[in-house]
């Protein structure tokens, strides 16, 4: 009994052993993945000089002739946009780009000098950074006078307030408008602030003269990407609904209008 | 300057009447944005030299329908039929006609070309804003013509964080256990693949069973569970290279692995005796460490991002319930409290929250909580599925799901699906096999 | 020392049938399970006639039956009788569980098993456990019945 019983532990363990000391897969082919040869990423540029499509040019080339008219009949530029409506000043695209490991010099298109016309046009429409700082100086001034304002009027006059602002129905078809062409972008963070105010100026029919994002300092703040493309898909509804549903009278009321984009409820929800 | 301006709004105070009028919008649609994917341009040369090299008759619109798809995969983005565009592929060397875009409701546009450049891949790629009529990113890549539907997948991965404001996931693999044949015999292999299904691989002939691997941070080394000799343990493999090992040196069965986000130790159970407790492993200088002492079943432990906590399974207050430690074992918090039983605690790649798979009343579910066990938020629920793994940016989840192929409850079927943190977007991924434990790996090229 | 742990056990061992018994009488016994322990013998094998070869278990649970003892007794008379004979126990679940944790309960009623063995004098150099988990299930159906099947710790020869 005993002796079986050692017999049994001893070619126990040693099976143990073995099994434990040897690998498995022995017989194995080897893993045959591909390789993993990495990518170089080249940066082109920060902002492409290429060439309109000749359609596209034709059409630029258009504007900027009435533009010059324009700017000699009237005096305010701005006016001018409303031609163009897609001008809406976009922040310039300043993201550092990761993995930039050369610049490409290698960019094989040319401009010639009318192109470069063209895009200096172009750059004319866009967000100058350097007006960032003025522009949220703007913004509080801005607000400080309203709340003034309207600390008046409540002193003054309760009733001024109702007709200065618009009508639950003017502001219901309004919204219903915005909420068809606002695409919220799915990969927000639901945690975090996501309000974008938007400061519009209004032609009478509708159409956007101007839009101004009030916050724009955050847009470039590192750690704040996701705001950048929440007001880029505010910019993008605005856009997509021009002209906007507004009253058919007191253009004087709403020719300035700030819209709030608020996505945490539709996120949260 | 800025003080005259000032002066002079003071001056226009009294005459300003009217408030400016703000209007909330708090509502909009969460349809996916239309975006169209130009196919790559190629010029006849390269076209003909990649013919030769990669057996595709225009690798430019092949990339093309790469990003396409994972665009498509992703529900966030709705590429659009090719058949509307109205310009032509080539446009890669010109500023597109966005008005020609806007005609077919485009919000984005992608466009690029590709060639060949000393026997290499050349891609170069730029993506647009329709309505603004703007460039948004321009970048180029070079590398060896075999890894075209990864250029695919990176160029998906730019163009997801431009637009969404958060990395991708696209440059991705996923590992999992390839299965087949009947539930009593069931012969299970490691696979690997891309994140879209593509370039799968068995990394095990199937001899043994295997169960739950897991990759490490690089997504070089997986850490899997082997019956090799029917003695379970933790081993460890090196994807490129083949190599194994048995993960330490221990009286019996170790298994739940998972790597320190770290990547320098292994996590895992260790069970004898009819008690089950977590312990770690460093890799480096092979000390063991015994994380967890309690007579219950301890397991399936995870690590926070940051290293500094474990999740993990325990039934010490007499059923599954997820439990939260710090990282050396001490204050030991309970944080699910909700009705069933819960499983198999992944803390996400963020930090915030946990994802878990919950029983209740015969139904599986996969949710999430928040680290303190608030906020459960449960994203589907079925017969039987679990197992739920993060994309690397937090944003998807995939886990594998079991159903029925005929109504007696014979047949089964045992796949993977992936969803949406939000619970939207829920899609099979497609694999050659049945397959289960899948594990996402982090995105190959940063 | 080994007496007073045999005589704890067997004290552990008496106190949990009383407790079993008081449960038993409050089920119903439907069929071939009762509660929802398999009692029958469809998927049984035997080791040696009238050695059972397993014993089955309650959801999430590894507490042996009445049942469950009897056969366990049957096993470790057969083992003395055949010194030579070592056993793997194989621990199992159902599929209603994680994997993991299933594994680990499998572990434990392995284990559960290999006690009540080692209390009726056999030693544990001749005994190993293994867990299976859900990866080894006898019956592929996906109900009570099969899952009751399946919750279950086999002996098997190990040479």
């Amino acid at each position: 009994m005993n002796r079986s019983l050692l017999i049994s532990t001893s070619l126990h363990i040693f099976f143990i052993l073995f099994t434990a000391m040897s690998l498995p897969f022995l017989a194995k082919k080897p893993i045959d993945l591909p390789p993993m040869v990495s990518i170089e990423l080249i940066q082109i540029t920060d902002k492409t000089n290429i060439p309109f499509a000749p359609k596209a040019k034709k059409i630029i080339e258009k504007i900027k002739e009435k533009e010059k008219k324009l700017v000699s009949e009237q005096a305010p530029p701005k006016k001018v946009k409303k031609i163009k409506p897609d001008a809406v000043p976009m922040p310039e695209d300043i993201t550092k780009k990761v993995e930039k490991i050369k610049e490409d010099k290698q960019n094989p298109e040319k401009i010639d000098n009318e192109v470069k016309q063209v895009s200096e046009f172009e750059k004319k429409e866009l967000f100058d950074p350097n007006n960032i700082a003025a522009l949220i100086d703007k913004s509080k001034v801005e607000k400080a006078e309203t709340t003034k304002t309207t600390d008046k009027i409540t002193q003054d006059q309760q009733k001024n307030v109702d007709l200065s602002g618009l009508s639950l129905s003017e502001e219901d078809a309004l919204k219903a408008q915005i909420f068809g062409c606002w695409s919220i972008p799915l990969g927000l963070p639901y945690n975090e602030n996501l309000l974008v105010r938007i400061k519009l100026q209004l032609n009478p029919d509708g159409t956007v003269v101007q839009s101004e994002i009030l916050d724009h300092a955050r847009m470039n703040k590192p750690g704040q990407g996701f705001y950048k493309v929440l007001a880029e898909s505010a910019l993008r509804a605005i856009k997509l609904c021009q002209p906007l549903r507004v009253p058919s009278t007191g253009y004087e009321r709403w020719k300035e209008l700030q819209l709030n984009f608020d996505a945490r409820e539709m996120l949260e929800g | 300057m800025l003080r005259i301006l000032l002066i002079f709004y003071f001056f226009m105070l009294p005459l300003k009447v009217f408030a400016l009028i703000e209007v909330d919008i708090t509502r909009g649609n969460l349809n996916p944005l239309p975006i169209a994917v130009s196919p790559l341009s190629i010029d006849e040369t390269s076209r003909q030299s990649f013919e030769k090299i990669l057996k595709k008759k225009n690798i430019g619109a092949e990339i093309s329908l790469v990003v396409e798809k994972n665009l498509k995969a992703s529900g966030l983005f709705n590429p659009l039929n090719k058949d509307a565009f109205l310009q032509k592929p080539d446009i890669a060397n010109l500023k597109p006609r966005f008005e020609d875009w806007n005609l077919i409701k485009a919000q984005a546009l992608i466009t690029g070309k590709v060639n060949i450049f000393e026997e290499k891949l050349r891609v170069e790629f730029r993506l647009w804003d329709v309505l603004a009529g703007k460039e948004m990113m321009a970048l180029a890549f070079t590398t060896v013509p075999n890894n075209w539907r990864r250029v695919g997948h990176i160029i998906t991965d730019k163009v997801y964080e431009r637009l969404t404001g958060e990395k991708g996931y696209f440059d991705t693999r996923i590992i999992y256990v390839s299965e087949e044949g009947p539930k009593t015999r069931r012969i299970k292999k490691l696979a690997i693949m891309d994140q879209d299904g593509a370039n799968n691989k068995f990394l095990t002939l199937g001899n043994e069973l295997v169960l739950t691997p897991r990759f490490n941070p690089t997504s070089q080394m997986v850490t899997y569970l082997s019956y090799f000799k029917n003695l379970p343990r933790v081993y460890l493999l090196d994807v490129e290279t083949g190599m194994q090992e048995v993960v330490g040196d221990f009286p019996g069965m170790t298994f739940a692995p998972r790597f320190s986000p770290d990547g320098k130790k292994i996590i895992m159970s260790f069970a004898k005796d009819g008690n089950s407790d977590i312990y770690t492993m460093d890799l480096e200088n092979r000390i063991v460490e015994k994380i967890t002492n309690h007579p219950s079943i301890d397991t399936s432990p995870s690590f926070s991002p940051d290293g500094k906590y474990i999740a993990f399974n325990s039934d010490r207050s007499g059923y599954q319930q997820i439990y939260v430690m710090r990282s050396d074992g001490k204050n030991v918090k309970r944080i699910s409290f909700g009705k069933g039983l819960y499983g198999t605690p992944v803390w996400s790649p963020r930090g915030d929250l946990i994802a878990f798979t919950k029983l209740h009343k015969g139904k599986f579910y996969i949710g999430v909580m928040r680290t303190d066990g608030s906020g459960e938020r449960l994203l589907t629920e079925n017969f039987y599925q679990e197992a739920p793994s993060w994309s690397p940016n937090g944003r998807v989840l995939i886990f594998y799901r079991e159903t029925k192929t005929d109504s007696k409850g014979e047949g089964f079927s045992a796949k993977l699906w992936s969803i949406d943190l939000t619970g939207y977007n829920e899609r099979l991924v497609k694999t050659p096999t049945d397959a289960s434990d899948p594990s996402w790996s982090s995105l190959l090229s940063n | 020392m080994k007496l007073n742990k045999i005589l704890k056990n067997v004290f552990l061992v008496t106190v949990a049938c009383i407790m079993l018994s008081a449960c038993a009488t409050s089920k119903k016994t439907t069929g071939q399970m009762q509660g929802d322990v398999y009692t029958g013998k469809d998927t049984v094998e035997y080791l040696a006639s009238g050695v059972p070869d397993r014993v089955f278990f309650a959801t999430n649970e590894s507490v042996l039956t009445t049942a469950s003892r009897e056969t366990l007794r049957k096993q470790a008379a057969w083992l003395r009788k055949n010194s030579k004979i070592n056993i793997v126990l194989e621990g199992h679940a159902d599929e209603r569980g994680t994997r993991e944790y299933n594994l680990a309960l499998g572990e434990r009623r392995a284990n559960a098993a290999k006690d009540y063995l080692m209390t009726y004098g056999i030693s544990s150099n001749r005994i190993s456990v293994l867990s299976y988990g859900k990866e080894r299930p006898v019956d592929s159906g996906s109900n009570p019945l099969a899952w009751s099947k399946n919750r279950r710790s086999v002996s098997v020869k190990a040479n």
